[in-house]
């Protein structure tokens, strides 16, 4: 597990340039606009993303059927890309929330409590970014992925919405839970979007595993 | 050390049934055209592919209860795949020293240096030679006790292929348990450094012998219709019709040697062998 999670970072090393740009431009945008959150969601997504890359990195010129003759485990491997992009993504929102504290600090607009609560929203959506996107990659790789990704969001939009039609013919209104989730407090929805999130990604990272155990290389 | 017994592997137009052994101390070369199912044979012992049936042993464990401190034991080298390219050798030091625990630094670098192999560069723009040395330096690194080789000198020349081979051979002199299994298309290789080869073709092994055997008791007898018809067919392994009449192949070679004095024998070498066991015919 270290030795794959050092060859990852490595791996990262190799886009650096392209990360030093990203940097530029998140610091640079949260110094100029209002919001200097906007570099903490913005960083931790790309950041958290780069998982994928080092899975393409992986496969590249059938790099995979070496990278199995080391002593690892197929699961393992599933497992060490969850905790790359977690400490990626993770190590990044630390970082980045601390950074937009700094900014605002010096911009005095600084409210901390508010920011937080904000900076905590983009958790979930990075968890659900890794859950979805993560099992996908390693199925189909990084082009067949991508369609892959579009086609089942599509779908499930679809379902979603067929869902909603057929609680509206059935006399359901889903307005109503709505209204009760907006009544909660947005620290409390940020705790259960987090809670849920956590718990699909171990749903995806059991998918992840069974699609690895399967993989022929 | 390593036992295959009937390995199965079916794919469109193509059955693999393989059973072969490797043993402590020994160099087993496994040699066939290309698609006769040596890369098949190597990637099912690595559990790369799944089995249709039979069993794989290695250091008397069945294939699928082998533990990551297991496989630390074993040293891989494919032809068509290694380090993402993207790594350069100083960021492989590390990964390797998390991964193995018996990983030999100095070694490692020490024979990066002696072959000249950059260590600040990326892989990618290594040449066709330094990926393989680097490939074949990276699996002797950590004292593994079992080699598998999958064609480790395709696409190197004369002098690139001598140095790997002598790598192999050091490797092989520090440890009289060590066992290596080799494939490669380039028989002399084999020849000056396997003590066993087992020879596939369509999916099965045709042939096992010792190398010293195969090189001294085999031999090509070159006959017209007349001496064919008047030779001992019992020793006769496989034949092909020529144009001055057949060739022959044989294991036994004295004993052509004694009786038939006047028949031209040719020394087995492993290239005409193979050409005999797959297009002549048996008796």
């Amino acid at each position: 597990m270290k030795g794959l999670l050092i060859k990852d970072f490595r791996l990262l090393g190799v886009q650096k340039n392209f990360f030093f740009v990203i940097l530029v431009v998140a610091v640079g945008i949260s110094i100029i606009s209002e919001d200097s959150l906007f570099m903490v969601g913005f960083l931790s997504l790309v950041m958290s993303l780069f998982t994928l890359s080092t899975i393409s990195y992986d496969e590249f010129d059938n790099g995979n059927a070496f990278l199995f003759t080391l002593p690892i485990s197929r699961g393992g491997y599933a497992v060490e890309k969850y905790c790359f992009g977690l400490l990626l993504g993770g190590g990044t929102w630390i970082l980045a929330m601390l950074a937009a504290f700094m900014i605002s600090g010096f911009k005095g607009t600084i409210s901390v409590p508010n920011s937080l609560i904000s900076g905590l929203a983009i958790l979930p959506v990075m968890l659900l970014m890794q859950a979805v996107m993560i099992p996908f990659q390693l199925k189909f790789g990084s082009e067949k992925g991508k369609i892959a990704i579009i086609s089942t969001v599509g779908v499930l939009f679809a379902i979603g919405y067929a869902v909603m039609e057929m609680m509206e013919t059935i006399g359901v209104d889903m307005r109503n839970a709505v209204v009760y989730f907006s009544a909660m407090h947005i620290s409390i929805i940020s705790v259960i979007l987090v809670l849920f999130s956590v718990v699909l990604l171990l749903i995806s990272l059991r998918i992840s595993i069974s699609i690895m155990d399967k993989k022929e290389f | 050390m390593l036992k295959i017994e009937h390995l199965q592997k079916q794919y469109d137009g193509f059955s693999l049934d393989c059973s072969l052994e490797v043993k402590p101390g020994c160099i087993t070369g496994l040699i066939g055209e290309n698609g006769a199912g040596k890369s098949t044979t190597f990637k099912a012992v690595l559990g790369l592919i799944g089995m249709d049936g039979g069993s794989v042993t290695i250091f008397g464990k069945d294939l699928h209860s082998l533990t990551p401190s297991d496989k630390e034991k074993i040293g891989v080298v494919l032809s068509d795949s290694g380090f993402s390219e993207y790594l350069s050798i100083r960021d492989m030091i590390p990964i390797l020293k998390n991964m193995y625990k018996k990983f030999d630094m100095s070694f490692f670098v020490e024979q990066a240096e002696r072959m000249q192999l950059p260590m600040n560069k990326k892989i990618k723009e290594f040449s066709t030679g330094m990926k393989a040395k680097l490939k074949v330096l990276v699996a002797i690194s950590y004292q593994a006790k079992l080699l598998i080789m999958d064609e480790p000198t395709a696409g190197l020349d004369v002098l690139a292929r001598a140095e790997l081979l002598d790598m192999i051979r050091e490797f092989m002199e520090k440890d009289e348990e060590r066992a290596i299994m080799i494939s490669s298309h380039i028989s002399s290789d084999l020849e000056t450094l396997c003590d066993d080869i087992y020879m596939i073709h369509e999916g099965k092994i045709i042939l096992h012998e010792d190398t010293d055997v195969l090189l001294s008791d085999y031999a090509l007898l070159k006959v017209d219709k007349k001496q064919y018809e008047t030779l001992d067919h019992d020793y006769l392994l496989r034949v092909k019709q020529e144009s001055y009449g057949y060739c022959c192949l044989t294991n036994q070679r004295q004993y052509y040697m004694d009786n038939y004095p006047e028949i031209v024998i040719e020394k087995g070498t492993m290239d005409r062998i193979i050409m005999m066991m797959v297009r002549g015919k048996t008796e």
